[in-house]
């Protein structure tokens, strides 16, 4: 036992110094790729990228208005408008006396008195005083009174803030409580909650302050004129307001208001109900994505640097060498996630994040990169690799980024790790489950792309210009094993290299997991905005599709690439692949099944997640949890709920496995007989929930 | 120290290579020739263990060509060999030379003696402005940075100036004195017949003739004699059985003949003419030609329907022995 751990010590140890070894002389070829002008190029576009992000980014968060003094004002010096006046940054206040409309000034403010009952011509008490924005008759005169009239109003809820009676200056106090469209969000889900402000329990929908007709129960609770805080009968916490410096906090549960985004943008929680604006985490989702941009340059490198070895069989010599693909593909990968690591950790470092930001970030760009590296394998040009490096940036830019936009909106943006950036700038606290929800089906799915992109790594596809399609399914069926034939009757039907065979059918679905969850995720998150009427049925079919594909693409590349053999057709030379009618169809079927157990297994594994708390959110009961109800069902019953997915997924990938056995068109026709069974089993479960 | 046995490679209904056995004794310097398309890189890629055979065993240095280790003992050069271009000569086969954990200090010493030997210049230069003969000479020097027992080469003076080939090819013989086991292939014959000791000849797929390059010219090109005369001889129904030629060369006759005897009946048949023999010389045939003859017979198809072994492949002894001929050869090419 201690011999063998020690030679799998030995051989990591030896994997790991010719990893280093590569990666050493990739860095060092890298560098040498580039000449000194082109380096200097990209490091000035950089810098002039970074001072423009540097300059928006400051002009938000230091407050550097660029709309400073932009219409000049004529006002007296003791009018009381004057103060107004002058807080606003964009006005310039000029003395009304020498003003003049239109030359000197955009906009005057003048007192008008108009005369009162007395009729002598002369100023008396009945008289009245009416101020009046007098503006000059262009855009920019309208825009100044506009300005005048913001610049007045602001003015005055400021010093109603600073009125030390705040029930006197607001009678009537408006808790926001912003939740999502869901209700499993109730009960305490910590998804975007400030991390420990949250004092009430579940409001069930009812009586809380946030309904039209709840708006008054909080005067009563601020009468202490500081900051107090009073909690209503039904358990929903009701701030008060004007804490010394004037500002309030909403430490409600649930969805936070965002601390940094409203403080910088001007989404507030608290005024007058017209300067309320919904919580938009703008600035932490600016930052969040400045550590995106970094991956797209570095991808560029890395894809060509891929595609490279490729063009012009240039890697070929390093194929004959000791090392494994593996060791190769490590080596030449581990420059590039080393610099995605050093600039995350910079980029954190100088935004205010902290190690979640970089641990959320990493399987990003291990996912950049791993896609990067399937197109590079797969291309046949760098002008494949052009559109292939474009496509990764749009979309990973996107399943990274929107969903993050709905950061404090609904649970369905933690599918992106970028959420998890913008919690931590935002300082809130988040759940280890929600890491793991968040992180791991990329980092897991990145693996799998790289694990996708080896299967070409070899010299009879990395040289070669087959198209993409062909590479995709050379890549799928070099995970598979041939099944052998049965040896006599009854003999053999689960011998071990048969066992070891299947196990190979089920493990490579089982593997494609991670991207059907990730696909799922997606359909879930565009089609939740739809009518349920229409998203419903459009998503189960869309979850039945993806389902079938993902168990059954891996047969149809054994079957197209002879790993398997085809009814009516000739195996395709190994001896393993069964080519009379009734053996194809056996193995058609077997490997049909194994797909399906591979699948169900895969799918149960998940439940692991919830071990780690995953379930606490209400997408993960919605992905993972049992069916409601389940605690009074008899045993047997309990069993065939369990085993009826098994079934299923077996079932229907039999069927797409026997229509991939006899070519494309037969399978794209049992593709989708096996799409409308498993739909229609997905309607059927959602009907008894 | 090479051994391939039912060696068959096949991409869908094609087949590349088709049964194919042959042994490559140490120190020895083996040839497979062949046209385009014979099946020659696809035989050298499967030894360098870079190609899974469909069916065959192959054992280099007594490994399984797909065994990791035996790429330590070996050294490959493939067709091409285009470099990472911005390195230079002397970290491009360092950079290989780590990767095969050869110590510093060992592997600057036998890449110096290489590139010495190989009169390589320029080493210090980046490999994208050097010239293909440079490259070349590099992609040799990195074949021996391990210090292999095996070396496959394939075409490695393909594309290059004379003096560059002649070189190379003045190196491959050197290997051989130093106890190197060099598998060679190439479609220039006058390359094999230079520098190997025995010889495969393949064509589309199949091996056609094997032995030494003599053992084949023997079996396979026939030594003509050219009779020059100052008359036509006259055309005889014994001339016309020996298949003689006769052309008019300059003031003289040229007529070819394939045997002593004929040339005999050709004095007899310019004598009836009143004239008289000038000069007879005999001419042996090159490589080339005994490839000509083996290769440009109608061959079986290439897919693998009809490949089967209907025995319609041929294939020659050239060793005379017997022991190397496969079973589906026939007399046909030794006849």
């Amino acid at each position: 036992m201690t011999d063998r751990l020690r030679r799998v010590g030995r051989r990591l140890a030896v994997g790991v110094r010719r990893v280093l070894r590569v990666a050493r002389w990739e860095s060092a070829r890298a560098s040498g790729g580039v000449d000194r002008r082109t380096l200097a190029a990209g490091v000035a576009l950089l810098l002039v990228a970074g001072g423009v992000v540097g300059v928006g980014v400051a002009t938000g968060v230091a407050g550097l208005d660029v709309d400073q003094d932009v219409y000049r004002v004529g006002v007296d010096g003791e009018s009381p408008y004057t103060d107004a006046i002058e807080e606003a940054p964009s006005l310039r206040p000029v003395s009304a006396r020498s003003a003049s409309l239109g030359d000197s000034a955009d906009a005057v403010v003048v007192t008008v008195v108009r005369p009162g009952a007395g009729d002598d011509g002369s100023i008396d008490a009945a008289d009245v005083e009416e101020v009046v924005v007098r503006a000059s008759d262009t855009r920019k005169g309208e825009a100044a009174a506009a300005s005048v009239r913001e610049a007045v109003a602001a003015h005055n809820e400021r010093l109603m803030r600073a009125e030390p009676n705040q029930t006197a200056a607001f009678p009537v106090v408006v808790t926001l409580r912003y939740v999502g469209r869901t209700t499993g969000v109730d009960d305490g889900a910590t998804l975007g909650g400030s991390g420990g402000g949250s004092t009430d329990g579940p409001d069930g929908g009812g009586g809380g302050s946030d309904g039209p007709d709840g708006t008054g129960d909080g005067g009563d609770g601020t009468g202490d004129g500081g900051s107090g805080e009073s909690s209503t009968g039904d358990g929903s916490a009701t701030d008060g307001l004007g804490s010394a410096d004037g500002s309030t906090e909403s430490d409600d549960d649930g969805f936070a208001v965002p601390s940094i985004g409203g403080g910088a943008f001007g989404a507030s929680t608290v005024g007058s109900p017209g300067s309320i604006t919904p919580p938009f985490p703008f600035t932490s989702l600016l930052l969040a994505f400045a550590f995106l941009v970094p991956m797209n340059f570095l991808i560029q490198a890395y894809g060509s640097s891929i595609l490279d070895e490729r063009t012009n069989r240039r890697g070929e010599p390093l194929l004959v060498t000791p090392l494994s693909p593996a060791e190769i593909v490590a080596g030449k990968t581990l420059p590039y996630a080393a610099a995605a690591a050093v600039v995350t950790s910079l980029i954190a470092l100088v935004v205010g994040g902290g190690p979640l930001s970089v641990v959320a970030v990493a399987p990003v760009a291990a996912t950049f990169l791993g896609a990067t590296f399937v197109g590079a394998m797969f291309a046949r040009s760098f002008k494949e690799l052009t559109f292939v490096t474009v496509g990764v940036s749009v979309l990973l830019t996107t399943y990274a980024f929107v969903p993050a936009i709905f950061t404090n909106v609904t649970p369905v943006a933690l599918v992106s790790p970028l959420t998890l950036v913008v919690f931590d700038l935002q300082g809130e606290a988040v759940s280890t489950g929600e890491v793991l929800f968040s992180t791991a089906p990329m980092g897991l799915g990145a693996a799998l792309l790289f694990g996708l992109g080896l299967g070409v790594y070899r010299e009879e596809d990395m040289f070669s210009q087959k198209p993409v399609t062909r590479k995709f399914l050379d890549a799928l069926a070099v995970r598979l094993s041939p099944i052998p034939a049965r040896r006599g009757i009854g003999g053999g039907l689960l011998d071990r290299d048969r066992l070891r065979a299947l196990g190979s059918v089920a493990l490579l679905t089982a593997c494609t997991l991670p991207f059907v969850f990730v696909a799922e995720l997606l359909a879930v998150a565009v089609l939740f905005a739809l009518p349920v009427t229409v998203s419903i049925p459009v998503l189960l079919v869309t979850i039945a599709f993806i389902e079938e594909v993902a168990k059954s693409v891996g047969l149809y590349a054994g079957f197209e690439r002879g790993v398997f053999g085809r009814i009516g057709g000739d195996p395709a030379g190994d001896g393993g692949a069964t080519g009379d009618g009734h053996g194809a169809l056996r193995v058609a079927l077997a490997v049909g099944i194994a797909s399906g157990t591979g699948f169900f297994l895969a799918e149960k594994a998940t439940a692991v997640v919830q071990a780690v708390g995953l379930t606490d959110l209400f997408i993960g009961r919605a992905a993972f949890a049992d069916v409601a109800g389940l605690s009074g069902l008899p045993p047997l019953a309990l069993a065939a709920l369990f085993f009826a997915p098994l079934v299923l997924h077996a079932v229907t990938t039999s069927v797409a496995s026997v229509g991939a056995s006899r070519g494309r068109t037969a399978y794209a026709l049992a593709l989708t007989l096996a799409t409308l069974g498993h739909a229609a089993y997905n309607v059927g479960v959602v009907g008894l929930g | 120290m090479i051994e391939v046995s039912g060696l068959r490679k096949t991409y869908g209904d094609f087949a590349a290579v088709v049964d194919s056995d042959f042994a490559v004794d140490d120190g020895e310097v083996f040839g497979i020739v062949g046209p385009n398309g014979a099946g020659k890189t696809t035989t050298l890629k499967i030894i360098a263990g870079l190609v899974e055979p469909t069916d065959g065993e192959v054992t280099v240095a007594g490994f399984d060509a797909s065994d990791p280790e035996m790429r330590r003992h070996l050294g490959f050069l493939p067709e091409e060999s285009p470099l990472y271009e911005e390195m230079t000569a002397r970290s491009y086969l360092r950079f290989f030379a780590d990767l095969y954990d050869v110590p510093r200090e060992v592997a600057d010493e036998r890449i110096g003696a290489a590139l010495d030997r190989l009169e390589l210049d320029h080493r210090e230069r980046r490999l994208g402005d050097v010239s293909k003969g440079m490259k070349r000479k590099v992609a040799i020097a990195r074949s021996l940075v391990n210090d292999p027992d095996v070396l496959v080469y394939d075409e490695p003076a393909s594309g290059l100036d004379p003096v560059t080939t002649n070189s190379v090819l003045a190196f491959t013989r050197e290997l051989r004195e130093t106890g190197k086991t060099v598998v060679f292939s190439a479609h220039n014959l006058y390359h094999v017949e230079s520098v190997c000791d025995r010889v495969v000849v393949m064509n589309e797929g199949r091996i056609v003739a094997r032995g030494s390059v003599d053992g084949i010219r023997e079996r396979h090109g026939e030594t003509t004699y050219q009779v020059f005369t100052d008359v036509e001889p006259t055309a005889t129904p014994a001339l016309a059985d020996l298949d003689a030629t006769t052309e008019e060369v300059g003031d003289r006759y040229r007529t070819t003949v394939p045997s002593m005897d004929a040339v005999d009946a050709v004095r007899e048949a310019v004598g009836d003419a009143g004239g008289e023999v000038v000069d007879i010389r005999s001419r042996e045939p090159s490589l080339e030609d005994v490839f000509l003859d083996i290769v440009g017979r109608p061959m079986p198809g290439r897919y693998t329907g009809d490949r089967g072994g209907d025995g319609t492949g041929a294939e020659s002894d050239a060793d005379g022995d017997g022991n190397e001929t496969s079973e589906t050869a026939t007399t046909e090419a030794t006849e």
